[in-house]
């Protein structure tokens, strides 16, 4: 039941939402301190896309975003590959993973900041870090379920082991490994908010925080809504290249 | 594969090679304030005073944790099963679910913040909020897979609703709940130690940010260790009473695919 109808249940839901959030807010009976009006939050959120605020916070999250996320691709997709093929590649490195794959991701802020200070070094660290694990299980798993026929096919027509890897393996296992990466951006998003709340003097997680600190809280709202938006708009954006990349599978 | 011993010795190696590296190299390039060896951290998880505080911090970790994620449990199952069941429930929820979900959860805690203060009330507050949207999804997809025969079949018996609920509905929906309980495991520990982080006074997520502001790393590793530990703890337990609880769907399936 995907019709017209039960599309419209949900428009007249939210709509009701944001009705009763404005009258609440308007006649007191919430603490307006904290509920501001919803028009007043949608008239921040316009000014503040208008004056740039929002894009700029925005841009130096996704700087560190894409820094870390693209960092833990490169290295463990092949990592992922070479633990899928070989057997010993695995056992070698098993156990030091399993240590460190229960850690919270946020717990390790404090030691990237250690080393890194409080600068986009330490967030592009705990990003890649925490992206680790999806993007490495999910490779050594596509990988290891190939099809062995596929391979042994690849063998008998004369591929070399660099070539079946990449004309054979990789695209094999790319459904795998898309996966790994979509959990990975959702972990991305929110650990570079975290990081940013934690330790720093810009992006979208500091703003929200610093506008809740300054009793801003319209501003706080319209950070969050933008914050939603880019959620949204990445993982849309994601599948789109996804079923773009996997065609024809 | 090819050799099936259980007992890793390459990994175990490896592992071993790495952590006497990092003692040796921390020692002789006196790295102590940025990377203490780690027979230092070792240390300091056994100096009595160092191990009575370490071990309060992972208590109140613990209980805000147990505190969300099982409010974060009964409160998504149950939301999960209502907009599952009802097909007119859930075209009323469906665009504020899209809406909220993008939103990644820790955005969150500037709200409690303003909304519950600094304190437990807080942390557990965002611990279910953000552990609640697995479970509540993964619910919603198990009511709605759930086999109609299955249903009609309790009804055919004569069994209420309540009942239906109950014995039919809930335990087929069993294996997609928890899917959702276990993905949400590590994000509850994630929001516990986060809102520890951010506004706490004490907890294993103060802890270590704690210790490295104070310039003591030795101990920060100590308490990364403890948070470690709890998390594979904590998952271990999820996977052995999951076993358990899920243990007569083996059989079922058996069955099922002869």
């Amino acid at each position: 039941m995907k019709g017209g109808a039960s599309q419209m249940n949900g428009v007249i839901a939210l709509l009701a939402v944001m009705a009763a959030w404005e009258i609440v807010a308007r006649i007191g009976l919430l603490n307006p301190l904290l509920f501001p009006p919803l028009s007043r939050i949608l008239g921040s959120f316009f000014s503040l896309i208008a004056s740039g605020e929002i894009p700029g916070q925005i841009a130096s999250s996704m700087e560190r975003a894409a820094s870390g996320y693209f960092l833990a691709a490169a290295v463990f997709i092949p990592l992922g590959v070479a633990m899928g093929l070989f057997e010993r590649v695995y056992r070698a490195l098993e156990i030091a993973i399993e240590t460190l794959r229960p850690i919270p991701p946020p717990v390790v802020i404090p030691v990237a900041m250690l080393f890194f200070g409080i600068g986009d070094g330490m967030k592009i660290f705990v990003i890649f870090f925490s992206c680790a694990w999806p993007i490495l299980l999910n490779t050594i798993d596509g990988v290891r379920n190939i099809d062995h026929l596929l391979v042994d096919t690849a063998r008998t027509f004369g591929l070399k082991r660099g070539q079946t890897i990449l004309k054979v393996v990789l695209p094999a296992a790319a459904p795998q490994i898309m996966t790994g990466l979509r959990i990975s951006l959702s972990i991305t998003l929110i650990l570079v908010v975290i990081s940013e709340m934690v330790g720093s003097s810009d992006g979208i997680g500091y703003f929200i925080l610093n506008t809740q600190r300054r009793l801003k809280i319209d501003q706080m709202y319209a950070g969050m809504l933008a914050l939603a938006l880019l959620g949204y708009t990445l993982n849309q954006a994601f599948l789109f290249l996804s079923r773009r990349l996997l065609h024809g599978r | 594969m090819p050799f099936k011993c259980r007992f890793n010795i390459a990994g175990l190696a490896l592992f071993a090679a790495l952590l006497l590296l990092w003692e040796f190299y921390s020692r002789t390039a006196g790295l102590e304030t940025y990377l203490p060896p780690p027979s230092a951290a070792l240390k300091a998880l056994f100096e009595p005073p160092m191990a009575r505080a370490l071990f309060g911090h992972l208590l109140e970790t613990l209980g805000r944790f147990v505190g969300g994620y099982f409010l974060a449990a009964a409160l998504a199952v149950g939301l999960g099963v209502v907009l599952g069941y009802s097909r007119v429930a859930y075209s009323f929820a469906e665009v504020i679910i899209e809406l909220l979900r993008p939103m990644p959860s820790v955005a969150i805690i500037p709200v409690a913040i303003l909304c519950l203060g600094i304190g437990d009330a807080m942390m557990i507050a965002v611990t279910v909020y953000a552990a609640a949207w697995p479970i509540l999804l993964n619910t919603i997809d198990g009511v709605r897979n759930i086999d109609r025969t299955l249903l009609d079949t309790g009804r055919t018996f004569g069994l209420g609703r309540w009942r239906i609920l109950r014995e039919v509905a809930l335990p087929a929906a069993a294996p997609y709940i928890a899917t959702g309980l276990r993905v949400s495991l590590p994000i509850a520990l994630i929001l516990v130690t986060t809102s520890e982080m951010v506004a706490g006074a004490d907890g294993l997520g103060y802890f270590i940010l704690d210790e490295e502001r104070s310039m003591r790393p030795a101990n920060m590793y100590a308490g990364i260790a403890i948070v470690a530990l709890l998390g594979y703890a904590l998952n271990r337990l999820f996977l052995v009473l999951e076993g358990r609880a899920l243990a007569w769907r083996s059989g079922m399936r058996i069955r099922g695919e002869m």
